[in-house]
């Protein structure tokens, strides 16, 4: 059985067992209703590291930063709630100054703020800007995944990381972090290759070992970036459109710097105000990166978006997000359920409770899902070696492509049972030799036995 | 213009040659060159990637320390003034590694080749770079220090970095206006002014942020907040390094350089004036004395005129000389007696410090669970050794001054000056610099002779904590987190099993580090006992050879007056007078130049 049937079935039954108790049973509900929503991605990271820009990028709208938990969910129309000691009212949303931002009202402790916004962006997760201020317990606590910005790994990042597996249970499911090198467009000091360097920077740290087996991927995003791309205006784009006019020697000198850029005698009759707002809202590599791109013919809005979106990493991270995050909704709503029901059980022992006890701890130990995932990563970021060709297909098998038996077995048709079983036992044999040879690795070994069992539970439901 | 304390010592050295002293010439011709040619060493620190590389780079306009976008720094790059532009690389000679003498070799290489080979060759054998570069702003001895960046999780980087900070006569600490001050930079200056209190906080990159004035106050707010007095000094070396190319004096104006440039001119190569004036002080006193010593011998025995007592002080002379030589054999015994004693000793004592620490550790977690309170418990463990290690060396300190004392108890004559002025060489870590550096403030001898050595020591100790207790599965972030929300109080904790596994693992780890830092801090402990005892030696030795260089002196004088008749006795009575009024003058000036209250030399 998959791990979230079972983890299904040991949450409905702990309800019965914990009928009697209040707090257990309130907690368990809760838990049994956050198993069926989407995945909920928690934005952390040091303080001012740009979490609440590279959530507004991820919406794909720009709102005032609050100093608390915001979480964003899909709705269908713009309103939000919120919470502060147990009460919570409703509250607008209003456009201010260019952002949205939600009116609190007179709290002035609060602890939470839900923002439904429709977006489509949001459809498939529910994102948490976590504040400066976020003990990294309440961010594990809430959330399903994460998504970790920092700049070069420091000791506090890679201490974060960790803490985010530290549990018998989180180790086993080490499947839900993303690390963001932020801030790509300062990287190089603003050169105007600096997001390509980042890129590779983030490559490397894709393959180190300290930070391969904490993310399921590492990628490089400017947050600032993408969110002015998301987000622009036509008074805006018509602005770097007159700038990119210009000839590129005649604005080199004015773009070298910040202070410059807004500074008096400047060669075109553009107000110091836009040009002070294009800096706010581009930064200074962002408005050399749109005047080139410009130049290079990217000249409607449209084009220019998504040259930005693309550039910036924001593409990538999405992609991240939907094959990391949101296709394994299933296994990390198992994991966050089976954290929630270990809590219970050891908060509230009760005799009524050991097989509960035992069978949590089998479908941890068990749980097949886990160990596809972790060999998906390991494979991804080289730390296992297979051959080229034994590696594509060991991905496929344990469902990097996509879960159905289909995908799995590379049919792009819609094969018989009995054609599918045939590929499959093919595909079986090949890997239980591989399983067993011992002339070869031991990682790989290891890699070809979860890939037999993931051939074997195929052929179960093929039968 | 020559300053005041060079003429000074000019004279000194005159007296000396015609009170036919080589000897004492040589010692002080050794220390003008060296005032002369000071080292004020300025050392670059900061995260990674704050752009510290460029930073020196731009300071003396040419790329000779490495920059780039991802970690770049591996070693510090020493980049001073010489003629003719010149690179080396300096690499461990042998595998084995010690703060204190690892013997290195120094390989040229030619300066447009350095950033990429320091960045080619692989960290471990790699020491530093050298850099010698005709610069005017280097002309006044300053030597620019770029150096790792720290936090980066590369731990032995940031230990050979707080090293060399206890070294700097001054620290630029580097952060870009990406960002304000973290609390860990915060943390870092704290560290760093307690061991350099002439720190100056750069603030890189103001060309690529629009709001770097808002970081720049922010970060004034900081410091203050955290109490720390050190100058800030907004930046930017994309600016200077394109002002440089194109000879653009207002861009250059933009990037900051030249306030910069100005501080490092006002408070430290002005502050080096002082350092000199101090050090020619310190030396030219002793050796003035020593020169006093064989007139007012003569003076007194013409007093006297009488030749018995004239023969009586030749002989004198002549049986002190003898004996000078004779109790060599002695202290030089007592010196590696008491030496070899103290070592064992204080390897004892540390390791019955470190024991205890551990009976405790174990008392702790036969009871305690390490899930909860375990960032107490590491902070407890630092404290502790940290205590354990200041008292330890401390201690080696208190008995090497004990020992020196012992040793100038066996030595046949007292001096003023007979307990050496510092027992380490000039510069521990690495020969580059020659900068003697007696610091500010006034000390009491005990720490004089062994401020080196005990800055040596705050690297080794810093490093010994460096290697942290990382990687304990402890702390259950997750756990709490959830407890939290179901009860609203911390979880209690599982089974028995579990929590006598964690608290096995607890006391591994803490066992594992206190070995760890044992072993590392006895090491250096034992090489700074071999220093000391160098040093010692070698202190004793000289100071045995001018003794005897005076002796003779003062003999070969009362020869004079016994042998000269009464006119020429009284000719040369006056002409010694004369001599000995010059230099109780001189030695006034001498005093004066230290700033100090005059000691009396009495005539
Ligand atoms: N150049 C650049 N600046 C950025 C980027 N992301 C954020 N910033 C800037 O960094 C500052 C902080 O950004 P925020 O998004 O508020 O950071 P945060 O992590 O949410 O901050 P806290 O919630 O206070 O911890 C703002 O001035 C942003 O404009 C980026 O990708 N590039
Ligand atoms: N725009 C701008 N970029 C800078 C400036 N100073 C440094 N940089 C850039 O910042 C990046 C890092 O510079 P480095 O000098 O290598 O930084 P570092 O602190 O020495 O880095 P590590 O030694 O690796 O820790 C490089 O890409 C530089 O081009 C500056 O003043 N302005
Ligand atoms: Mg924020
Ligand atoms: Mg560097």
């Amino acid at each position: 059985m998959k791990i979230d049937h079972v983890t299904w079935s040991i949450l409905q039954e702990a309800l019965a067992v914990y009928r009697d108790s209040p707090r257990a049973f309130g907690w368990l509900r809760s838990h049994v209703e956050r198993f069926t929503e989407p995945v909920r991605v928690a934005v952390a990271g040091q303080p001012g590291i740009g979490k609440s820009t590279l959530a507004n990028a991820l919406i794909g709208e720009s709102f005032a930063p609050a100093p608390t938990f915001s979480w964003y969910r899909n709705g269908s129309a713009a309103h939000a709630q919120v919470f502060s000691g147990g009460r919570f009212a409703e509250a607008p949303v209003v456009r201010r100054g260019g952002r949205m931002a939600v009116d609190a009202g007179s709290w002035d402790t609060v602890d939470r703020v839900v923002v439904d916004w429709p977006s489509r962006s949001l459809r498939d997760f529910v994102l948490i800007d976590t504040p400066a201020s976020a003990a990294p317990e309440q961010i594990f606590a809430d959330a399903d995944a994460v998504v970790y910005l920092m700049r070069h790994l420091k000791d506090d990042d890679l201490q974060f990381l960790r803490s985010a597996h530290d549990h018998p249970i989180a180790r086993v499911a080490a499947v839900n972090t993303i690390g963001v090198l932020a801030r790509a467009d300062e990287i190089g000091g603003g050169r105007i290759d600096a997001l390509s360097s980042a890129k590779q920077i983030a490559r490397r740290y894709r393959r180190d070992v300290q930070v391969q087996p904490l993310c399921q991927n590492v990628v490089a995003c400017a947050g600032l970036i993408a969110v002015a791309a998301r987000t622009m205006r036509e008074d805006e784009f018509q602005a770097l459109r007159a700038l990119a006019a210009l000839g590129r020697e005649e604005l080199e000198d004015h773009l070298l710097s910040a202070d410059r850029f807004v500074g008096t005698a400047f060669p075109l009759d553009l107000d110091p105000a836009v040009r002070q707002g294009l800096l706010e809202r581009f930064g200074l590599f962002g408005v050399r990166l749109c005047c080139a791109l410009v130049r290079q013919g990217f000249d409607t809005t449209v084009k220019l978006t998504g040259q930005l979106v693309q550039r910036s990493g924001l593409g990538e991270l999405r992609d991240s997000i939907a094959i990391h995050l949101v296709e394994r909704r299933e296994v990390l709503k198992a994991r966050s359920a089976l954290l929630a029901l270990d809590v219970v059980l050891r908060m509230e022992p009760r005799p009524g409770a050991r097989k509960l006890m035992a069978d949590l701890e089998r479908a941890v130990a068990s749980a097949h899902d886990f160990r596809e995932l972790r060999l998906v990563a390991a494979l991804q970021g080289g730390r296992t070696k297979l051959p080229p060709e034994l590696e594509t297909e060991a991905m496929r098998l344990v469902g990097a492509e996509g879960t159905t038996s289909l995908a799995r077995l590379g049919f792009d048709y819609d094969a018989t049972p009995a054609e599918q079983r045939s590929v499959l036992l093919d595909a079986l044999a090949r890997w239980q030799a591989q399983a067993t040879d011992p002339h070869l690795g031991g990682d790989h070994r290891r890699a070809a036995q979860i890939v037999v069992r993931s051939c074997e539970g195929l052929l179960t439901g093929l039968i | 213009m020559a300053p005041p304390w060079l003429d000074v010592l000019d004279e000194t050295i005159g007296a000396c040659a015609t009170h036919r002293r080589p000897d004492l010439e040589a010692r002080l011709r050794e220390k003008r060159a060296q005032q002369v040619d000071p080292k004020l060493r300025v050392l670059v620190i900061g995260e990674s990637k704050q752009g510290k590389s460029q930073l020196v780079n731009a300071l003396i306009n040419a790329p000779v320390c490495a920059v780039g976008d991802d970690i770049t720094t591996t070693v510090p790059t020493f980049v001073q003034h010489s003629e003719t532009p010149s690179a080396a690389l300096v690499r461990n000679a042998s595998s084995r590694r010690s703060i204190m003498n690892a013997p290195t070799e120094r390989v040229a290489v030619p300066i447009e080749q350095v950033t990429k080979q320091v960045s080619a060759i692989h960290s471990g054998e790699l020491v530093r770079a050298e850099i010698g570069i005709p610069r005017a702003l280097l002309t006044s001895g300053l030597v620019l220090i770029d150096t790792p960046g720290i936090g980066d999780t590369r731990s032995a980087n940031t230990a050979s970095t707080f090293a060399t900070v206890l070294q700097a006569d001054a620290v630029l600490m580097v952060s870009d206006a990406t960002g304000e001050l973290t609390s860990a930079e915060l943390a870092l200056l704290k560290k760093v002014m307690a061991a350099c209190p002439n720190v100056t906080v750069v603030i890189t990159k103001t060309d690529l942020c629009p709001q770097w004035r808002t970081v720049v106050e922010r970060n004034r707010s900081h410091l203050a907040r955290a109490g720390i007095p050190a100058k800030l000094l907004p930046v930017s070396a994309t600016l200077r390094l394109r002002a440089a190319k194109t000879g653009d004096q207002v861009l250059n104006t933009e990037s900051g350089f030249p306030d910069l440039l100005a501080c490092l001119q006002r408070d430290i190569v002005a502050s080096a004036d002082l350092l000199a004036r101090r050090a020619v002080s310190v030396v030219a006193s002793s050796v003035i004395s020593q020169l006093v010593t064989p007139l007012r011998e003569e003076l007194t025995t013409h007093d006297s005129s009488h030749t018995a007592a004239t023969i009586s002080t030749l002989q004198e002379a002549q049986r002190r000389v003898d004996e000078l030589r004779r109790r060599s054999a002695r202290w030089q015994n007592v010196l590696n007696d008491e030496m070899a004693d103290l070592v064992s000793d204080v390897e004892y004592d540390l390791r019955d410090r470190t024991r205890k620490i551990l009976r405790e550790v174990d008392k702790t977690f036969d009871e305690a669970d390490p899930a909860q309170g375990w960032e107490q418990f590491e902070q407890w463990l630092e404290d502790n050794l940290n205590d354990a290690a200041t008292t330890n060396f401390a201690w080696l300190m208190e008995r090497a001054e004990w020992v020196a004392e012992k040793v100038a108890r066996n030595f046949p004559v007292y001096r003023e000056d007979i307990l050496p002025g510092s027992i380490l060489p000039d510069d521990v870590l690495d020969p580059v610099g020659k900068l003697d550096k007696p610091k500010i403030e006034p000390f009491t001898i005990t720490q004089k002779v062994f401020t080196g050595l005990r800055g040596s020591y705050g690297g080794v100790l810093m490093f010994g904590l460096v290697t942290s207790l990382a990687g304990m599965p402890l702390i259950n972030v997750i756990s709490l987190g959830a407890g939290a929300l179901f009860g609203g109080k911390t979880i209690k904790d599982e089974s028995d099993a579990r929590l006598k596994r964690r608290q096995a693992a607890a006391k591994a780890a803490a066992q594992r580090h206190v070995d760890d830092f044992f072993i590392k801090f006895s090491k250096d402990c034992r090489d700074a006992g071999r220093y000391i005892q160098r040093s010692l030696r070698n202190h004793f030795a000289s100071l045995a050879e001018e003794m005897q260089e005076t002796l003779l002196e003062s003999a070969r004088s009362a020869k004079r007056a016994v042998q000269d008749d009464a006119s020429q006795r009284d000719q040369r009575q006056r002409e010694a007078r004369r001599e000995l009024d010059k230099l109780v003058t001189l030695y006034k000036r001498v005093q004066a130049l230290g700033g100090g209250a005059a000691m009396e030399l009495s005539a």
